[in-house]
């Protein structure tokens, strides 16, 4: 590889560097205890999915340029430099790694190999080896953001077409989703599709909230693909939105990344204080339900119902038990997968992957931990909120034929709430997404 | 023989430690200088207050209740070798002195030293068994393909600490003891180096600078290598429930 390349790569490295990364590299024993945490390398017994594998490629790196020892005898850590060997592999190792950070839960020394894979996807995209596939989706979220009148119509009507369906379900001819209030109190930044909105909106109205929908929608699209930069611009989009409108607090919807980069990324992407309270909707739901401020009858949905936790939302975001509540309000036959909560398996569809075909394989393969749990459950209805873990799932249920009926959380609490007409819209899976 | 010791034991000793408390003071300056991560990589279940932040951090890298959950094997065994290395250690402080009360408490200095022969003997073995494991696991599979030379060097060097710290216990603990090695040690604290008749009779001084050997490369390689996770584990666990 040339000079100057290796030059750029290393300033990748070199401005990435922190205590953290400096000291995860460092201390990494190589022990292997991650080995069997990781739902992909237990999936595909292929190495280079083991997770500290993926960090060791860094540490390659960093122990031929950045530390001494590593410089002074080379062999003796196998620091090499950046070839296309080590590239491809990295790209593959990356791009594949979900990041739900179970090996940094099993780890002695907690070791969070999804952070030095964010110097990773800096290295690739730095190298021109970025996936493209994610590139071009955070550049459209941008682009979005920079000409929103642009698409303001099609918005607008498509808000329209939703409010008749929320009327339609909740049978008040007041009800609808209110876009651009000033003054509310929450701004709901929903994702891509009708079905994110709608039983958030049932759920709103009928709970009296004082609510306005956001233009944007809350897939970070930048923060898969592992440039910061555009992460913070399409995160950027509805936080000025929220400035603008005056709100007071910012919720986001089910998906699960969207959660944790609203409330634990923005401000250090952003080098300043989030100026709202982030609250995840099912928290918001969770107190409606606990509130009285909505009602649900319990066992509308038949059939015993389990529980996935979303790994950014459970393991990295701490919403384990509101959830859960959520469902043991709609059903009295609830059960949970074993393992759960921070020690849940993922499902293997997390990180984008689902948007990336190249890696269809290895993603099936690794779900493979997640179709033992649901089969060993027993359960007919799976309670799911992040969007990818749904789309995985889905694909597991069809592939392995497990019969499961897959719902949204806010689906299934709408299905459970006494109004005239929800049966006919409250659908598992909110089938009508479009992204 | 003599020159062998003077090497090992004396020069080499005041080279690794130089080495070691200049190159970990290095370590912990980078770690330390380097700014921190500007997002919180904290995960849950986390405790809400620092305290608990705090004894969650000690349960976690003394104890490593989790990895105990996903590997009991490699687990026990690395327990085994952590806490026979940390009763080894303290063992070895009466090189600095005796303990106090201690003699007593086990009825005088003959019982002391049984006792140490004992439990040196104990946590000498089980440390050998750590090293073992260690080395068989990293000779197949993904444990092979995943350990790098560093991993075997610092194997090896252990193995040659611990094989001669046993047959020093093993050979000649019987009638050598920690008052001994104590004048030796004691000497080169005073940087007025002297041995023992003892240690230069028979061939005491070639098991003891071979021990010596092994201890001053480990000690000079020790803040260059992965060792450095004895201090930083700390660090790193602490930053778990951030």
């Amino acid at each position: 590889m040339e000079k100057v390349q290796i030059e750029t790569l290393t300033g990748v490295i070199d401005k990435k560097m922190n205590r953290q990364l400096k000291q995860y590299i460092d201390i990494c024993a190589r022990c292997a205890i991650c080995k069997d945490a990781c739902h992909q390398y237990v999936g595909t017994g292929d190495f280079k999915y083991l997770p500290a594998r993926r960090a060791e490629l860094i540490r390659q790196i960093y122990k031929k340029y950045f530390d001494k020892a590593g410089r002074f005898v080379p062999a003796l850590y196998e620091a090499r430099e950046p070839d296309d060997n080590l590239l491809d592999e990295l790209y593959d190792s990356t791009y594949a790694c979900t990041g739900c950070r179970r090996c940094m839960f099993y780890c002695p020394f907690s070791i969070d190999t999804a952070w030095i894979l964010s110097v990773a996807k800096a290295i690739l995209i730095a190298a021109g080896r970025g996936n493209e596939m994610l590139g071009q989706l955070a550049d459209a979220a941008i682009f979005k953001g920079d000409n929103a009148a642009m698409f303001e119509g099609v918005m607008l009507s498509g808000f329209e077409d939703i409010s008749e369906e929320v009327r339609a379900i909740t049978g008040n001819p007041e009800h609808k989703v209110h876009v651009n209030k000033e003054g509310a109190d929450i701004l709901y930044v929903a994702l891509a599709g009708a079905h994110s909105i709608r039983p958030a909106a049932v759920i709103f109205e009928e709970a009296g909230e004082s609510w306005t929908i956001s233009m944007f929608e809350a897939a970070n699209y930048g923060f898969f693909y592992g440039d910061t930069e555009k992460a913070r611009l399409i995160t950027k989009r509805y936080i000025d939105e929220a400035k603008r409108l005056g709100v007071k607090e910012i919720v986001v919807p089910e998906c699960g990344h969207a959660y944790r980069v609203a409330e634990f990324f923005y401000e250090a992407w952003s080098k300043e204080p989030m100026p709202f309270k982030v609250s995840h909707i099912l928290e918001k739901v969770d107190d409606y339900i606990k509130s009285g401020r909505i009602t649900v009858d319990r066992d509308k949905i038949e059939g015993k119902v389990t529980y996935h936790d979303p790994c950014q939302l459970g393991r990295n975001g701490g919403k384990f038990e509101q959830p859960r509540d959520i469902v043991k309000a709609v059903t009295s036959n609830f059960v949970d997968l074993t393992p759960n909560r921070a020690e849940q398996w993922c499902c293997g569809g997390g990180g984008g992957i689902v948007a990336m075909e190249e890696f269809k394989d290895v993603r099936l393969k690794s779900g493979a931990k997640k179709v033992e749990q649901l089969k060993a459950s027993g359960a007919s209805v799976l309670a799911c909120p992040c969007e990818n873990c749904r789309l995985q799932i889905e694909e597991l249920n069809d592939v392995h034929g497990l019969g499961l009926e897959i719902w949204q959380v806010i689906d299934l609490v709408v299905a459970a709430m006494p109004l005239p007409g929800n049966q006919e819209s409250a659908t598992p899976g909110g089938e009508d997404a479009e992204a | 023989m003599e020159t062998y010791l003077w090497i090992t034991s004396v020069w080499g000793v005041y080279l690794a430690l130089a080495v070691f408390i200049v190159g970990i003071a290095l370590r912990i300056y980078q770690w330390a200088t380097t700014p921190k991560s500007p997002v919180r990589l904290g995960m849950f279940p986390k405790p809400a207050t620092k305290s608990g932040r705090f004894f969650k951090m000690l349960k976690d890298t003394l104890i490593a209740p989790h990895s105990a959950k996903i590997e009991p094997t490699m687990w026990i065994f690395s327990m085994i070798f952590h806490v026979a290395a940390l009763a080894a250690f303290v063992g070895h402080l009466r090189i600095l002195g005796e303990y106090p009360i201690l003699p007593e408490l086990l009825g005088g200095e003959h019982a002391m030293n049984n006792f140490a022969a004992y439990a040196g003997s104990i946590a000498g073995t089980l440390m050998l068994i750590g090293v073992v494991f260690w080395i068989a696991r990293r000779t197949f599979g993904p444990y092979k393909n995943l350990s790098v030379p560093e991993d075997y060097l610092l194997l090896a060097l252990l193995f040659g600490v611990i094989i001669m710290g046993d047959h020093l216990r093993f050979v000649y603990g019987g009638f050598i003891h920690a008052d001994t090695y104590q004048e030796w040690f004691k000497s080169l604290l005073a940087f007025k180096p002297m041995f023992p008749e003892k240690l230069l009779s028979g061939n005491v001084g070639w098991s003891l600078g071979t021990h010596m050997l092994f201890t001053d490369l480990l000690l000079m390689y020790f803040p260059f290598s992965k060792l450095v996770h004895t201090i930083g584990s700390f660090a790193a666990n602490y930053v778990r429930s951030e």
